[in-house]
């Protein structure tokens, strides 16, 4: 179960936190359609060309989306490892029950007579 | 399309299979080792019958006070000593299903899980193989990446 204190890693946290924001998913969602550059991305929005900016440095910190390096216009494009973390919850569970399955090898360990011929 | 995900773990146990079927089986023997680091399992009630239920409760410390997440499931087969599976779901305290969203989990979570347990003898050691699986909901394909784009679509419609 992932619990309150089972933290889901760091990057898993801020995926989630570039993910908290309309803006932020309306611009991946345009994404998921194919490439754009930043004036193309911030056409559809009534804001700034800084405040786009901003939110694409979020997205790209998070490893959401990738700006080329080259290109004139540097335009973005999806970046879908993180996203595909987000989505697969069964690799969360994993360290979960690697823990658990510690817990039951000790807890056999207690519960058990010691071997034969051991001295204690 | 169905995009099922599951986690497998495969474990040798120093311990006979009779006593790592009880593990799972038995309530008292599950609360001591299921629960997190720090949390208890304070409520476990397991009827081990195929078509039996199975709810309990872990409980941890946070920040905000003490916490208490509910599950609930469904016995589906008993081999013993060789072979469970389970179904399990986030649960209020009465064992009525809630939907992973109502708990806070991230999208894209399953709504029914399925464990199964599978314990092969040794030479006096157990061999355990467990599969922690996503049950698919109506939707073919309604977990994974699409999964993930599709929210992203809703979103922007919405």
């Amino acid at each position: 179960m992932l619990t309150a204190d089972l933290a889901i890693d760091d990057r898993l946290d801020e995926t989630f936190a570039a993910l908290a924001n309309p803006t932020r998913r309306a611009i991946l969602a345009r994404l998921a359609q194919g490439e754009a550059t930043v004036n193309e991305l911030a056409a559809p929005f009534a804001m700034t060309l800084p405040a786009i900016s901003k939110h694409i440095k979020v997205l790209e910190r998070a490893g959401l989306i990738e700006r080329s390096r080259h290109a004139q216009f540097r335009p973005c494009r999806l970046e879908p490892g993180p996203l595909a973390e987000v989505a697969g919850w069964a690799e969360q569970y994993r360290p979960i029950w690697e823990e658990r399955f510690d817990r039951l090898g000790e807890y056999l360990q207690h519960i058990q007579p010691p071997p034969e011929g051991t001295d204690s | 399309m169905t995009d099922t995900q599951s986690v497998t773990l495969d474990r040798v146990l120093d311990a006979p299979i009779d006593l790592v079927w009880q593990m799972w089986t038995e309530a008292e023997h599950f609360a001591a080792w299921y629960g997190p680091t720090g949390a208890t399992v304070p409520v476990v009630e397991m009827d081990v019958t195929v078509g039996g239920t199975r709810h309990f409760c872990i409980e941890m410390q946070t920040p905000d006070g003490q916490s208490r997440m509910w599950f609930v499931g469904e016995y589906r087969v008993i081999e013993q000593p060789t072979r469970l599976v389970y179904t399990e779901s986030m649960s209020d305290p009465d064992g009525n299903r809630v939907s992973p969203e109502a708990m806070g989990m991230p999208g894209g979570h399953p709504e029914l899980t399925e464990v199964t347990v599978e314990l092969t003898d040794v030479d006096g050691r157990t061999r355990m193989v467990m599969t922690h699986a996503g049950i698919p909901a109506d939707s073919p394909g309604a977990m994974g990446w699409n999964m993930a784009l599709d929210k992203l679509e809703a979103h922007l419609a919405g």
